[in-house]
């Protein structure tokens, strides 16, 4: 056993994904409380030049393999760097590839799995994770039990840590012990469909306009552009809104969608759905837009306005570019 | 071989009876959601002449005999239930752990699951079991398809997708884009009763309590509630001038503009 903390680092198109870079700061301030090092554990295009990760808080990075295919197939080769680093715990985002290599662990060393959760921290060599059940009304803390190996493997939500800003850290770089791929290894992409135009990251922006059934089309969504424009932001969707193909399906906010945590949401034409609500609780300011008054999300918004959205949202736009002087 | 978990109705959509009533019983625990899309993918399958027989795992109290039954009742051919009193307060190693000794005995060629259950959410439990098998995982799947001795899943990516292929046996994982699940229909009800379930204990899938470390290798110590949110705070019955410079106020208010 080490006290250092390990993290899954996800490369995408040559450089480390936003998650990558929210778990190396994560890892770097748990290492710090259990006195130990950040270990990144990284994947896909780009992972075998990870050096770079070290201004972003790792001590060192161990290069699973740095091809496109799904996370999974590197199981063997992450249960054989944990074996060999013993940390204490091990950091996954918890994005479909980061679940799936984080099960993978889970399923070949036999080891505590906690999460998705928002606050995680190490006391006196113990993890302790902190989860919001039961649609966010209860809070529950828990452990590894005390018979159970290490590491604990954590699942971690989006923005629950913020990336360390000009860095001058270096990480050494090496390569994960040898070991055979297995079964795990034959799931292989034979098509690859990339999109004509760029998808916005939703977990990266700090303003989401989200759209849903009553934005009525894909032209409907025009106005929610502009107003994400004038914010600095980006446009979200509910399921009901990328189901009926007004939005691509990254877009969609929610249980089988994307889970944010921006400074601000504004839902429009939304009605707030449970399935919707557990991808945008946290985010840190509610504006909700709707002209049903008993809406769901009148319940839990911040501020609730009831009116037509295709007569508001155009003004707010309009008088929030006032507003900016422009 | 569908793997379905029965799980408490709170998040779960109102569910009505084929005579239209609210359904009061299966208001209160219901097949998880999620893997009503994965039974439905699996019948899909199966009208299509693509895998020969339907059948159903659940690990849970016996309790979820019912959930199995439900989902006879929208189709396929049997069910298995692993039930034991070790079992109570498992966690995602200990479920994947029996699942994966279940599949074993039943050695299906796809082990179908639902993308994450509502209780637990950890999306864990296909991974772990393929990698305690030692079979692939094709997960996040919003089709999957059998080719001859492979299997296919069409995946979302950060901007599209892909098409990832492993050959049988796997686990695989679906989403809710799958396509709608059906209801279960009169004649679907009458002809579940019918069908063959099993019942197997920790025994029966060669597996002991001591294997299990107590069901859990996670323990909750401490549960509390979160800080209260301030009240919603409301603008109607304005002119939509009127609500635009209000929204304004607020949003400067807090420094977003
Ligand atoms: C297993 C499962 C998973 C799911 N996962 C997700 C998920 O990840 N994300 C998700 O979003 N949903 C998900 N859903 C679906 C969810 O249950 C709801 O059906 C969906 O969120 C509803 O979308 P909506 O709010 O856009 O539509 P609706 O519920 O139809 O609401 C539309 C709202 O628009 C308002 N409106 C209409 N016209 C106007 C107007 N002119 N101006 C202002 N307001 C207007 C209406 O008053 C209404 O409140 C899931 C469901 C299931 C079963
Ligand atoms: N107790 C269980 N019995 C049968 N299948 C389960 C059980 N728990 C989880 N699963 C399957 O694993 C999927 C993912 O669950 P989870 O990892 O808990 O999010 C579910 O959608 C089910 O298909």
């Amino acid at each position: 056993m080490s006290s250092d903390v390990a993290f899954l680092a996800e490369f995408s198109g040559g450089s480390p994904t936003h998650a990558a870079l929210e778990l190396a700061a994560g890892a770097a301030e748990l290492a710090a409380q259990s006195k130990g090092s950040a270990v990144a554990l990284a994947y896909g295009p780009g992972a075998a030049k990870a050096g770079a990760l070290g201004a972003a808080g790792a001590s060192r990075v161990v290069v699973l393999g740095d091809d496109p295919s799904p996370a999974i197939t590197h199981g063997a080769a992450a249960a054989a760097a944990v074996r060999e680093l013993s940390p204490i715990a091990l950091l996954a985002p918890a994005t479909p590839n980061g679940r799936d290599l984080a099960a993978a662990l889970v399923g070949l060393l036999g080891l505590p799995a906690f999460g998705p959760v928002r606050a995680v921290g190490i006391e006196a060599g113990r993890v302790r994770t902190e989860q919001a059940t039961l649609q966010g009304t209860v809070i529950t803390v828990s452990e590894p039990t005390d018979g159970a190996e290490e590491p604990a493997i954590v699942l971690v939500l989006p923005s629950t840590f913020t990336p360390v800003e000009g860095g001058s850290g270096k990480a050494d770089v090496a390569p994960a012990p040898a070991s055979e791929a297995g079964a795990l290894g034959a799931a292989h992409i034979v098509e690859s469909h990339p999109a004509e135009a760029a998808v916005a990251n939703l977990e990266e922006a700090s303003v989401i306009v989200a759209g849903g059934r009553g934005v009525g089309s894909a032209d409907g969504f025009v106005p929610l552009q502009e107003l994400a424009d004038a914010l600095g932001g980006a446009v979200g969707a509910s399921r009901a809104a990328a189901d009926a193909g007004w939005v691509p399906y990254q877009l969609q906010i929610g249980q089988t969608g994307k889970v944010v945590k921006p400074a601000l949401y504004v839902g429009c034409g939304i009605s707030g759905a449970i399935q919707h609500r557990v991808g945008m609780q946290t985010a840190e300011n509610v504006l909700a837009i709707n002209n049903d008054p008993d809406a769901p999300i009148g319940e839990f918004a911040d501020l609730f306005v009831v009116g037509d959205l295709f007569t508001i949202v155009p003004k707010l736009t309009a008088e929030i570019r006032r507003r900016k002087g422009r | 071989m569908v793997c379905i978990k029965q799980v408490p109705a709170t998040t779960a959509e109102k569910r009505y009876t084929a005579d239209l009533r609210l359904d009061r019983a299966a208001a209160e625990a219901v097949i998880n959601p999620l893997d009503e899309y994965a039974i439905e993918q699996a019948l899909r399958l199966q009208e299509s002449g693509a895998v020969e027989s339907v059948g159903f795992l659940s690990m849970g109290p016996e309790q979820a005999a019912e959930a199995l039954r439900r989902a006879l009742a929208m189709g396929g051919d049997d069910a298995t239930l692993v039930t034991d009193p070790a079992l109570a307060g498992a966690d995602a190693w200990a479920t994947a752990r029996v699942l994966a000794a279940a599949l074993d005995r039943l050695a299906p060629d796809v082990a179908l699951m639902g993308m994450a259950s509502d209780d637990a959410r950890g999306s864990l439990v296909p991974g772990a079991v393929a990698a305690m098998r030692q079979v692939p995982l094709l997960s996040y799947g919003s089709e999957l398809r059998i080719e001859g001795s492979s299997a296919r899943v069409r995946r979302l990516t950060a901007d599209g997708f892909d098409i990832v292929e492993a050959p049988l046996p796997v686990v695989a994982s679906v989403t809710d884009q799958v396509g709608e699940p059906r209801y279960a229909s009169l004649k679907g009800i009458m002809a579940a009763k019918r069908k063959p379930m099993e019942t197997w204990s920790l025994a029966d899938i060669g597996l002991s309590a001591d294997d299990l470390h107590g069901s859990a290798l996670t323990r909750v110590v401490e549960t509390r509630k979160p800080e209260p949110k301030p009240p919603t705070e409301r603008v109607e019955n304005v002119g939509a001038d009127e609500a635009v410079t209000r929204i304004a106020d607020w949003l400067a208010a807090r420094k977003l503009i």
